[in-house]
């Protein structure tokens, strides 16, 4: 894994370089927001951590700007103890964590792995249960055969393989998926539901999602 | 080369005279249920030239009793549908027609073939009042009735280019996005079948 570290202090800057190394990543280093910024252009990085008061262009206005340009990697600002305003500005500009100086060691290294591990888990993925499995990437459900899954059916088959057995209600559904649709009602999570429950018979599956128009819904192995 | 051994005609007779007999069932239930089974019929006789081929891919010698009675498909016929949900209509039609034995189904639908051929098969066998090449009085054909969505269909179509066309680049590319298609059309039919019976449900 590939960690970009921004500090303009020398001495703190070769000690976090030292033990991310020494943690196993990869790393390189920038003494501004400017040199982050062109860092980020020639390469990905799985993480970014960055000072925010550094000189030529301070880590607040680079993240910002880094956002703006569509690159969501993770980011750990690296903050004063007495800058509560700039943790708060650096988390609105897009950071995803904060670490208050002065630090232990230990602890950076363990932001930085809760960091990738929850990129990660945003990953696209294969997830198998009884018979079946569901390829988040290709949109593809199998199991004696495949079928294609519309976006939607997808990540409603995800949340319901990750949590066999539990029950959502209809309203719970239709806020995590279709909120933001304005033309959808409380309907569209029954027709998918129905879409789902069809292709999976379609593939022979076990698997199968029990409940009525309008109730609670859950994803079971099927009696036998 | 004869290979049907003079049986060509018969086979021209059984077959119209199953479709005939297929189509009357369908009518009939279309009378009750107001929607017709089936999109439409294909039936052919498989050419004496690919039968011959067939035999030889199979390592049957080129006689009448292995085309026509080793062999179940001289006589095809192809039932295109428009909803998945019709095609098991049309099997359970096909079920109960008097005279058709059904020797054998096997579903590509359930469970498709690896490159993501479906289609439902089935082979049945029917009556002729002339005997068959064997001496059985009546006689005895074989058909093979494949029956699948417009999609399959198409689908199988293209397959079939890709099949026959020699020197294709990139072959297993087009395979797997042809594979890749064959899955999407097959959400589209369990989608469009959902539908339909969301609305007759309303």
């Amino acid at each position: 894994m590939k960690i970009l570290a921004a500090e303009d202090e020398e001495d703190l800057r070769e000690v976090i370089k030292d033990v991310l190394e020494a943690g196993g990543y990869s790393v390189r280093t920038a003494d501004n927001g400017d040199e982050l910024l062109k860092a980020v252009t020639e390469e990905s990085f799985d993480v970014i951590i960055s000072d925010i008061m550094m000189p030529v262009k301070d880590g607040i206005t680079a993240v910002k700007e880094l956002r703006a340009s569509g690159n969501d990697t993770p980011v750990l600002f690296l903050t004063a103890k007495t800058e509560v305003d700039d943790r708060i500005e650096g988390l609105d500009a897009g950071a995803d964590d904060y670490l208050t100086k002065p630090f232990a060691l230990g602890e950076l290294l363990a932001r930085v792995r809760a960091m990738t591990r929850r990129s990660r888990e945003h990953a696209p993925r294969q997830l198998t249960l009884d018979n079946v499995t569901l390829d988040t990437e290709k949109e593809e459900l199998s199991c004696h055969n495949s079928i294609s899954l519309a976006a939607k059916e997808s990540r409603l088959m995800e949340l319901f393989m990750s949590n066999p057995e539990k029950e959502f209600s209809t309203s719970e559904l239709y806020e995590k998926y279709w909120k933001n649709d304005e033309n959808a009602d409380e309907e569209a999570v029954w027709v998918y539901v129905s879409f789902l429950r069809n292709k999976l018979r379609s593939i022979g599956a076990k698997l199968t999602i029990e409940g009525e128009k309008g109730g609670g819904y859950r994803l079971t192995g099927g009696k036998g | 080369m004869q290979l049907y051994g003079g049986f060509e005609e018969r086979l021209e007779i059984v077959a119209s005279r199953f479709t005939e007999a297929f189509e009357k069932a369908a009518e009939e239930l279309r009378a009750v249920t107001g929607e017709k089974t089936y999109e439409h019929l294909e039936t052919r006789i498989k050419s004496e030239e690919s039968m011959e081929k067939k035999c030889l891919a199979d390592g049957l010698e080129l006689t009448p009793h292995n085309a026509l009675k080793v062999i179940h498909d001289s006589i095809g016929v192809r039932v295109v549908c428009l909803f998945v949900d019709d095609i098991f209509k049309n099997a359970e039609l096909i079920r109960n027609m008097g005279c058709v034995k059904v020797i054998r189904e096997k579903d590509y639908i359930r469970e498709a073939k690896p490159n993501g051929y479906r289609s439902y098969h089935m082979i049945v066998e029917v009556p002729d009042e002339n005997a068959d090449v064997d001496g059985n009085h009546p006689g005895k054909y074989f058909i093979e009735v494949q029956l699948r969505t417009i999609a399959m269909d198409t689908w199988a179509a293209l397959e079939h280019e890709l099949r026959y066309k020699k020197n294709i680049k990139n072959t297993e590319m087009i395979a797997s996005e042809l594979k890749r298609c064959a899955d999407e059309l097959a959400s589209c039919d369990v989608s469009m079948q959902t539908i339909k019976d969301l609305i007759k449900a309303m």
